[in-house]
């Protein structure tokens, strides 16, 4: 049960934030372009 | 036999305020402390939203004629004070709540910090919606302000006392975040924004309610989650050193001692020289790589250079504050400094030669500094004033941003278009910037150096 907390705090905190440096790395890309 | 409510949560308080209490947030031994970096990082992803209200500036000045400014509309100018009075309430309330926040512990805090940011957020709708800008600046200025300020320091004390092994990593983790929640805000916005986009509406006011209800669901999933580790706590297997390192006290300094220390001061120089010589390049960035390299580098490659930039402002905080752990606080800052003024005096040189990548890597890793600053002062400050009142201390050092974010931005702006009107060729109207940023970075350097222990008769004797 303490395993799967942990997993699922962390996953609700690392989503939203490699969405956020994916989609900021796609506008990066642009500066190579 | 039952007990009453009354009597299950202690004297006279009402069961929700019993959940808040540090006393119901203590952990039980078995805890696992790693559980306590994503709840900071919850509240922190969350509150960085603030780097990223620009993506409000042009549909705000829209309200009214949609697709142009039409008469009536706010200006820019107006709408740009939401930001400035928002960062101005962060330094104030950290300041000001920083003791508050100390005694009333993280869920508290949190929960607190979740309600004005939230709540701005909805106050700031409805002036949206009545096209009434004193609302606009009391609900994300002044309430989601506060709410910024007390969310920042709210988990910085809680994580060092998890953490007194790895101090650097642990606060460099969540202000990590701050970083990382423009990442988050700015394709969000836009992505809400086009969602409710009618006809008759760009969809703000229903952007900001959303967001007002996702960003205080995200900071109290951090409430719930975070604990403060039992009286005594230390990590499994871990001792405190028996020779203390140098610069690492094992005394501690009450805040109102602490701001009367020359140390404090030459922190707060050291943090706002730092903060001061990024913050400017970071709000001129795009127009700058355009200016200093026409026709080679185009508004979308510009845009893709401001991505890549926020990416090493996030990146820098955890990887700096981390090697703080190993090298010592003094060591990393004299990094920043050092190497930030070679950057700086090489930049008007690398525009001269005419190389992007030089160009593009050399404020890269400016950049990975400035945010390295923010998350290693956290450390810095435990080390120099103890853990003891660290997240009180760390709010009252915060007022050096409020002043780097005037100074920075007015040193950029200002003199580019001094330079410009005095017949500088626009690629060229930056190099005097640069080296008054070198400037800067000296002081700051010199600052850092003169850092020495707190005297004994400053150490706090009390329980």
């Amino acid at each position: 049960m303490a395993k799967l907390r942990f997993a699922v705090v962390w996953l609700i905190v690392a989503l939203p934030l490699l969405w956020g440096v994916y989609r900021t790395s796609l506008n990066a890309l642009k500066l190579f372009q | 036999m039952s007990t009453t409510m009354p009597e299950r949560f202690g004297r006279g308080e009402t069961g929700a305020n019993g959940f808040l209490d540090r006393s119901r947030s203590i952990a039980p031994r078995n805890f696992n402390r790693f559980l306590v970096p994503p709840a900071a990082l919850a509240v922190h992803l969350s509150i960085g939203q603030a780097y990223a209200f620009s993506t409000f500036n042009l549909p705000l000045t829209r309200l009214l004629g949609l697709s142009a400014s039409a008469s009536g509309d706010w200006t820019l100018k107006e709408v740009g004070w939401t930001f400035s009075v928002a960062i101005a309430f962060l330094g104030l309330s950290a300041a000001v709540f920083g003791r508050w926040v100390e005694h009333a512990g993280p869920r508290k805090a949190m929960f607190v910090a979740a309600t004005l940011f939230g709540g701005g957020f909805f106050v700031a709708a409805l002036g949206i919606h009545l096209h009434a800008i004193a609302l606009l600046f009391l609900g994300y200025g002044v309430l989601g302000g506060c709410g910024l300020g007390i969310g920042y320091i709210s988990p910085v004390s809680t994580l060092i006392k998890w953490f007194p092994d790895r101090p650097g990593m642990a606060t460099g983790m969540a202000i990590m975040g701050f970083g990382g929640g423009a990442l988050i805000a700015a394709p969000l916005s836009v992505l809400l924004m086009e969602h409710y986009k009618t006809p008759v509406s760009n969809g703000v006011v229903e952007t900001f309610v959303t967001m007002g209800i996702l960003y205080f669901v995200f900071m109290m999933i951090g409430a719930f989650t975070v604990r403060v580790p039992p009286q005594d706590w230390k990590p499994p297997g871990w001792t405190p050193p028996a020779m203390p390192r140098k610069l690492v006290t094992s005394a501690n300094v009450h805040v109102d001692t602490a701001w009367k220390t020359r140390q404090f001061w030459l922190l707060w120089v050291v943090l706002c020289m730092n903060v001061t010589a990024g913050i400017g390049v970071l709000g001129q960035a795009s127009p700058m790589i355009q200016e200093m390299f026409v026709g080679r580098v185009s508004p979308a490659a510009a845009a893709g250079f401001v991505g890549l930039l926020s990416l090493f402002n996030m990146g820098g905080r955890f990887f700096w504050a981390t090697i703080s752990d190993y090298i010592g606080r003094r060591n990393t800052y004299l990094i920043f400094f050092s190497l930030g003024i070679v950057l700086y005096a090489l930049v008007p040189s690398i525009g001269l030669m005419g190389s992007v990548p030089l160009f593009v890597a050399a404020f890269a890793v400016i950049l990975s500094m400035y945010g390295g600053g923010f998350a290693t002062i956290p450390a810095y400050l435990r080390d120099i004033f103890g853990s003891m009142n660290v997240g009180a201390i760390h709010g009252r050092l915060l007022t050096a941003w409020a002043v780097a974010g005037v100074l920075g931005p007015v040193l950029v702006n200002y003199l580019r278009e001094y330079q410009i009107n005095s017949g500088v060729p626009k690629a060229q109207a930056y190099s005097v910037t640069m080296y008054i940023m070198c400037g800067l970075l000296l002081i700051g350097l010199a600052c850092n150096v003169a850092v020495r222990e707190v005297h004994a008769r400053h150490h706090h004797t009390g329980s």
